[in-house]
């Protein structure tokens, strides 16, 4: 029926556009919710979620009180809801949209499934329809059916999703997100909202994750703490450590420095009922004799550098790493230090010119900084005097040229990137290093460029 | 006739009050220079700020060199050292390159580059910082006015808790009250030439404004990158002391 059609019926009627993305951000919202029950949950879009209970639910009184507690909370939050429990997940997805919501066990789902239509085999709509056509109507029509013959005629899909409904082939529910390693959690049955209660939380559920890792002899490398907000948000908060972890003041002191740093992004609305610390990847971790004479250096910059990429982003904390290129951009990269922890291997020092200063600057601009004015008393010398940065610089004394071109094997002209370089100094002391793109012939005016400053 | 008070007495009042005064055991690194060091009371103090301060727009880099000298002077193996860069003024004034670095005598393998995004992220990240001992030095680099009195009071305390080596870079020069132990002004100056006509060695004309320890004044102090040392442009340096087997040869004078 078109809309026009159903609105001159019921001139009241009220029609919404479809927006399937923010339904499935929707439909991802919840299954974050859900995520207090277990940690693995799979998406059935555009209208299920798979949720894979097993050693699980005695944490909640069984099944039976986990369905209700979620079904309870879920239509607190206005939502409609639709629950089956089975030992397949085919069997599950059946029972909650045609069956009568029950739980089935291993002993009893082949008797609850047998009357349900065959719709609820997740067919395909014509599926469906042509098996009606042959008078099949309920699971239990084609459930000892010679096989051979229906999968010619209706395809291995059919076969396929009845073995995975009655438990005779195994189906695995894909996760959302990475099942972590270790889980500690704390519940409460008032939300919290106050910060201070929130970290002492952290640091409680900390001592619990290192006693856990300890028995394993093993640290984490990727922590994520969950927040479960009362309202159905959930926050995910990560933090990654150069060095395996588990010493549970400095796993506390890593999350005191990300909550501080998010203070405009935390928002505990009505509070956090659930929260929860995950170890998503971890290492081998040996316990090691720590000296009588205090803390030990080395694990005191590891603990530095953890708490400063917590805070600003792993990014900005960085190291230099030497690059095999004598392209001056690109001598040396800038790495997260926890991406390579110390110490690294001996950086092979730079060869130093016949020069009185080194040959290299100490600052170097990102971008280049085109100069005006540039006059050169002679074609390919170095600029007797440029503008830049609006302030006239005379130049008294300068070393160069120095010319560094594209690596042959990527420029076979060898016209890309031909720059001289020239270490210069000014009247008033400033010592800027200088290039000029391109060759002098080539066409145009030359353009020079401030690339760095000296000491 | 009244004895005046012995010497020794003198130096035991002397490390009284500058016990008093928390300089105490604290290690100096020294400069290298005897008459500047004597002034700073042995060198610069450890467990101490220190703040450096850019004479004018085109000494930016002259400052920041001044301060990675003062970091090669204070490297101890294995510490690291940490620079804090805000985005901004690695925006204007360039940022750390690591080759360039190398030669100045500060190898990458044992440095750690934090760009901090604001300007009071450097000073918090600064304060944390100098309470780690595995840092041999940590140098924050800033515009002119961000550090006040507080700020750099703060940082003060923090180096003198945990004997951490701090050094404010300012790229202007700044009339806010600090908390810092010394404070100087670095300008770039022309150092000595050699005959071939090319540029001079690296050369800083420092004004040592402030010293809690002791007077201040001016010097033109010359980079050796090669071995890690200042000297100072107006000693007669390079000189060989005379040959034990030859005393009546003099002394071989090399300019700088």
């Amino acid at each position: 029926m078109a809309l026009a059609d159903a609105r001159a019926r019921f001139p009241s009627l009220a029609t919404a556009a479809a927006e399937p993305e923010a339904e499935l951000r929707l439909l991802e919202t919840i299954a974050d919710w859900c995520d207090r029950y277990t940690p693995l949950v799979g998406l059935d879009a555009p209208d299920g979620l798979f949720l894979d209970i097993s050693g699980c639910a005695h944490l909640f009184g069984g099944e039976d009180s986990l369905i209700r507690d979620l079904r309870q909370r879920l239509m607190r939050q206005g939502f409609h809801v639709c629950v089956g429990a089975a030992p397949t997940p085919g069997g599950a997805w059946a029972l909650a949209r045609y069956g009568d919501r029950s739980t089935a066990s291993h002993e009893n789902l082949r008797d609850l499934l047998l009357p349900l239509p065959l719709a609820a085999l997740r067919l395909a709509p014509e599926t469906v329809a042509s098996l009606a056509e042959s008078g099949l109507r309920a699971i239990g029509d084609i459930a000892d059916l010679p096989r051979a013959p229906l999968a010619a005629r209706f395809g291995t899909t059919l076969i396929r999703n009845l073995d995975r409904a009655l438990n005779r082939e195994d189906e695995a529910i894909v996760p959302r997100l990475p099942p972590p390693s270790y889980v500690v959690e704390r519940r409460f049955a008032d939300p919290v909202a106050r910060e201070e209660d929130v970290l002492g939380t952290i640091a409680h559920l900390a001592v619990e994750l290192a006693r856990a890792l300890e028995r394993h002899g093993e640290g984490a490398q990727r922590l994520q703490l969950a927040l479960f907000r009362a309202d159905g948000q959930v926050q995910r908060i990560d933090i990654g450590t150069g060095e395996p972890l588990r010493d549970p003041e400095r796993l506390r002191a890593l999350f005191d420095e990300r909550l501080a740093a998010l203070t405009d992004e935390y928002d505990p609305g009505f509070g956090f009922d659930v929260i929860r610390l995950n170890a998503l990847a971890v290492a081998r971790l040996d316990a090691v004799q720590t000296g009588l004479g205090g803390s030990d250096e080395a694990a005191e910059l590891a603990h530095l550098i953890d708490r400063l990429s917590a805070r600003f982003g792993a990014s900005r904390v960085q190291r230099l790493v030497p690059n095999e290129t004598h392209i001056p951009e690109y001598a040396m990269q800038a790495i997260p230090v926890q991406s390579l922890p110390f110490p690294l291997s001996r950086a092979a020092k730079g060869k130093d010119h016949d020069s009185l200063i080194p040959p290299r600057p100490i600052r170097l601009f990102a971008h280049p900084e085109p100069v005006s004015d540039a006059i050169a008393e002679v074609p390919d010398g170095p600029p007797v005097r440029f503008r830049w940065r609006q302030s006239l610089h005379e130049i008294v004394r300068a070393e160069g040229p120095e010319r560094i071109a594209m690596e042959w094997w990527r420029d076979r002209q060898g016209t890309a990137l031909l720059r001289d370089y020239f270490r210069v100094e000014s009247r008033a002391g400033a010592r800027l290093w200088l290039y000029r793109q391109g060759l002098y012939c080539d066409r145009g005016e030359p353009r020079w460029y401030v690339h760095g400053m000296f000491a | 006739m009244a004895a005046g008070p012995s010497p020794e007495a003198l130096e035991r009042l002397r490390q009284t009050i500058r016990t008093g005064q928390g300089f105490g055991e604290q290690v100096s690194i020294s400069l290298g220079v005897p008459s500047l060091d004597q002034r700073l009371g042995g060198g610069l103090a450890r467990g101490a700020l220190h703040e450096i301060a850019a004479a004018g727009p085109v000494h930016i880099a002259a400052a920041s060199g001044f301060a990675l000298a003062l970091a090669v002077r204070a490297r101890e193996r294995p510490k690291a050292t940490l620079l804090i860069l805000p985005d901004l003024v690695g925006y204007e004034g360039g940022c750390f390159y690591g080759p360039g670095l190398d030669l100045f005598g500060l190898p990458a393998a044992r440095l750690v580059i934090l760009r901090a995004p604001r300007m009071r992220d450097a000073m918090l990240a600064m304060e944390e910082a100098l309470k780690c001992r595995a840092l041999s030095c940590v140098i924050a680099e800033i515009g002119a006015d961000e550090a006040d009195l507080t700020a750099t009071r703060r940082l003060s305390l923090a180096a003198r808790d945990n004997g951490g080596f701090g050094i404010l870079v300012r790229h202007r020069r700044s009339a806010v009250a600090s908390a810092a132990a010394t404070r100087w002004t670095v300008a770039a100056a022309s150092g000595p030439l050699d005959r071939f006509g090319g540029i001079g060695k690296t050369a800083f004309r420092v004004a040592l404004a402030k010293n809690r320890r002791g007077s201040c004044g001016e010097y033109l102090l010359i980079w050796n990158h090669h071995d890690g040392t200042f000297v100072r442009a107006a000693d007669p340096v390079g000189l060989a002391a005379p040959a034990s087997d030859r005393s009546d040869r003099a002394a071989l004078a090399v300019a700088y």
